[in-house]
């Protein structure tokens, strides 16, 4: 990031001769805005470049308020209008599809996971594509994962699915296939069954988890994430006997709708407000985050709060183990917290802020390898170090 | 088939009977057991490397369960699993080269048919090069059923006229090749006390203090070579009770000539300042790093770290396990005769069931391992060359199947 001058001050010079001096910063915006989607708040344009993955996880997840939903559909129409220019203008003439639209369809389902929506978008783009031979059909892939990529910059599982898929077509094409079709229709075979391969990873992960789960054990939970809740369900469903403390999650609050899932099951259920985990650490026998990303070092990037979780943990000597699919694997090596790319959502403080106070909107975090105890993917149960060489073996 | 019977029982006996000590000489009698197994089995024409399995997982999930604490046991039954499957890979892949070339060699094939098979010995190697490694994100994207395929595809594909005579020797070649492949096992096994007590003079060094608990042969070993090799050094031993083995292993260091200290347990804090290394051996070394070894070792590796002295475990192959301990303390414990520490007699007033509950006043518990976490260790020293904790994965990935973690016959085939 780019904002790493020493002296605040000089940025907070900068930034003041930038905004308009009203105090209409960060509290959603008025309703009236939404009648001119072609003129957003400046400072929403620029402070908060929303991250549309983290929008997205929101709405399937967190609990949404209509403030915050009227935002989000006000800026999803903006993306999806300038995200559909482009590809049409660069792409094929005369035809109405867009690879990111496809995505976006994909990518509203509850259940899905990214990657699979990116890679059934690609397969999307096969299918559709008027290529005749494996080099111009590579191309088109090419750009048209390029494009998903760079429209939402955030999601890490997004840009891992598109590498990973790019890696497959690349080595299938390489081994003889005489037939262009065939090869074609298997690719195209291939990315729908992928659907498959991520709910059967889940199920993988689930059972591999099981053994770690004791009778009378105490699981601490950060936010929602759809492959923990399917290893406590497999927990509960082989009528293991544990109960879960779960952090409330802000600002999305996923942890309530996790309180939920988990209440239907008849496990006993704890809600924490986040600043209460150390409070309740000496409780806890291990702690069960997912992933949005696993990175080359090992370490993991997750929802605002897991680092902070993670650090508590270690230093009470309690084991952390993330859930993650292999397909979320990626080449990021961050340093520290702020090497990534920003990824925003505005936060509703439920009062108005003055505009002088800045807000840290970030919506994730970095959790080194050195505070993770063991990660169980569809690969197998993991140490941080595996997961280096698996990316090594995948890319070199 | 009688005779491997007998001798598979009589082994689950001292097994079961905990007549067996110490993990090495497991280790050995289940290889040779799983030898004259594999010798006897009769083997079908098509996927014997199948049959073999079967059989081996048979008995291995029977001697797994006559004493789950020994490790050893189940790691050498999961060896000698892979190396069944490797040895099959590679009579495969050899067979297919052999076939390919026929293929290619007959120019009156036209070249769709051509094509077709070298696709298929392609594809086929590739899929069964795939099998052997545990499941990675290069294999995510393909097909499961290819790799269930391919014995059958390698015994059916083509129809040169070589292929009948291929087929008759590899089945002698299978076994063949697998027994010696275990007869090397038996022999690393065997020798694995040489192998590490070579790397023994570049991590001792002049006038050093060196600390061990209990009493193991291959820190004994480890120790001689260094004195060979005109190291001068002195050795502080902490006795391990209840056994007291400590006492055997400074008697053994005297007679060679070492200067030797003998303190007890609790005093291991007190003098682990004074201490430059400790070096101590494990009876199980897990999946990630952590160690299974005599009670007493926690603390000992506690003390070091807190006084910031290298811990240096030496463990040979054979005791590498691929499973991760979830709950080491319990489930990988074994607790041994209160005797031990008690004498029956001077305290057998307190054992009486006359005090009103009903129930015993004084418990005497006599638990045989300790589980040390791997951050605690700094070094592993294997016949394989010296290791980091975190570097355990990629040995076991060298020695171990992903397909054997858990030793169950299957009704089903399909490996």
């Amino acid at each position: 990031m780019w904002h790493r001058s020493a002296s605040f001050i000089l940025d907070k010079n900068q930034n003041d001769t930038v905004y308009p001096a009203d105090s209409v910063t960060l509290t959603p915006p008025p309703p009236s805005s939404i009648s001119t989607p072609q003129n957003p708040n400046p400072n929403l344009n620029r402070n908060m470049s929303m991250s549309a993955y983290y929008q997205t996880r929101a709405a399937h997840h967190g609990v949404v308020t209509s403030d915050w939903l009227a935002q989000s559909q006000e800026a999803a129409t903006r993306a999806v209008v300038t995200g559909g220019q482009e590809i049409v203008d660069g792409g094929k003439s005369g035809r109405a599809f867009s690879v990111i639209d496809e995505f976006n369809n994909w990518r509203k389902q509850p259940d899905l996971a990214e990657a699979v929506a990116a890679i059934r978008a690609l397969a999307a783009v096969i299918r559709n594509s008027e290529a005749k031979t494996m080099m111009e059909l590579e191309i088109e892939l090419k750009k048209a994962s390029d494009s998903l990529k760079s429209w939402d910059t955030t999601s890490i599982s997004l840009t891992a699915g598109c590498d990973l898929f790019m890696r497959y077509v690349t080595r299938t094409s390489a081994l003889e296939y005489e037939d262009f079709n065939s090869a074609r229709s298997r690719l195209i075979e291939r990315a729908e069954k992928f659907g498959e391969i991520s709910y059967k990873a889940r199920k993988i992960i689930a059972m591999l988890s099981q053994d770690f789960i004791f009778d009378g054990c105490t699981i601490l939970v950060h936010g929602f994430s759809r492959v923990v809740m399917e290893v406590l369900k497999m927990a509960a469903q082989n009528k293991k006997l544990f109960r879960v403390l779960c952090t409330e999650g802000r600002p999305d609050r996923s942890g309530l709708r996790l309180a939920n899932e988990l209440a239907k099951l008849d496990v006993p259920v704890k809600l924490l407000i986040d600043s209460a985990v150390a409070y309740t650490m000496d409780e806890v026998d291990m702690v069960f985050v997912g992933a949005d990303g696993v990175v080359e070092s090992g370490g993991i990037i997750n929802m605002m709060g897991t680092y902070q979780i993670a650090l508590v943990a270690h230093s009470m000597n309690k084991p952390v183990y993330v859930a993650a699919e292999s397909y979320k694997f990626a080449r990021l090596y961050p340093l520290d917290q702020k090497d990534m790319g920003p990824a925003l959502r505005p936060i509703d403080f439920g009062v108005p802020i003055p505009s002088k106070v800045e807000v840290e909107t970030s919506a994730r975090d970095y959790t080194p390898p050195q505070y993770l105890t063991l990660l169980f993917t569809d690969l197998g149960v993991l140490t941080p170090s595996v997961v280096s060489d698996e990316l090594i073996q995948l890319y070199l | 088939m009688p005779d491997t019977q007998a001798l598979v029982n009589d082994f689950l006996n001292k097994l079961k009977k905990r007549k067996i000590e110490g993990s090495q000489a497991t280790a050995r009698q289940t290889a040779e057991l799983l030898r004259s197994v594999i010798s006897q089995q009769r083997v079908p024409y098509t996927n014997q490397a199948g049959a073999l399995i079967d059989a081996v997982k048979a008995i291995g999930e029977q001697l797994i369960a006559a004493n789950p604490v020994e490790l050893a046991v189940g790691n050498i039954v999961r060896r000698v699993l892979h190396i069944i499957r490797e040895e099959d890979l590679s009579l495969t892949t050899a067979a297919i080269g052999g076939l390919n070339l026929s293929a290619v060699s007959d120019d009156e094939n036209d070249d769709d048919r051509d094509g077709d098979s070298t696709l298929s010995a392609a594809a086929v190697a590739a899929a069964a090069r795939s099998t052997l490694r545990p499941p990675s994100l290069q294999t995510l994207l393909e097909d499961t059923p290819v790799s269930a395929a391919v014995p059958q595809t390698s015994s059916s594909g083509g129809d040169s006229e070589g292929k009948t005579a291929d087929k008759s020797s590899r089945s002698r070649k299978l076994k063949h090749d697998v027994i010696e492949a275990v007869n090397e096992l038996i022999q690393d096994i065997v020798t694995c006390h040489e192998q590490i007590a070579e790397q023994a003079v570049e991590h001792i060094h002049q006038n050093e203090v060196i600390l061990t608990l209990g009493s193991s042969r291959t820190v004994l070993e480890f120790l001689f070579a260094a004195k060979e090799k005109k190291r001068s050094f002195r050795v502080f031993v902490a006795e391990g009770a209840p056994r007291y083995q400590g006492h055997l292993l400074a008697k053994e260091l005297v007679a060679r000539g070492l200067q030797t200290t003998l303190i007890t347990d609790s005093a291991v804090f007190a003098m682990i300042s004074r201490v430059n290394m400790v070096i101590v051996g494990a009876h199980a070394v897990m999946a990630n790093g952590g160690v299974i070894a005599p009670v007493g070792m926690n603390l000992v590796a506690l003390a070091a770290q807190k006084h910031a002295v290298p811990f240096v475990v030496l463990a040979g192959s054979h005791k590498l396990c691929p499973l991760y301990p979830h709950n080491p303390e319990v489930l990988l414990n074994e607790l041994r005769s209160p005797s031990e520490l008690l004498d029956f007699g001077e305290f057998s007033d307190c054992m009486d069931f006359g005090s009103g509950s009903g129930s015993p006043l004084l418990h005497v518990v006599n638990p045989a391992f300790d589980y040390v976490p791997p951050k605690l260790v700094s070094l592993f020293i294997t016949d394989a060359g010296g290791h980091n904790p975190s570097y355990m994965y990629r040995l076991i990935a060298d020695y171990y199947s992903a397909d054997d973690l858990v030793v169950q016959r299957r009704a089903t085939a399909g490996n």
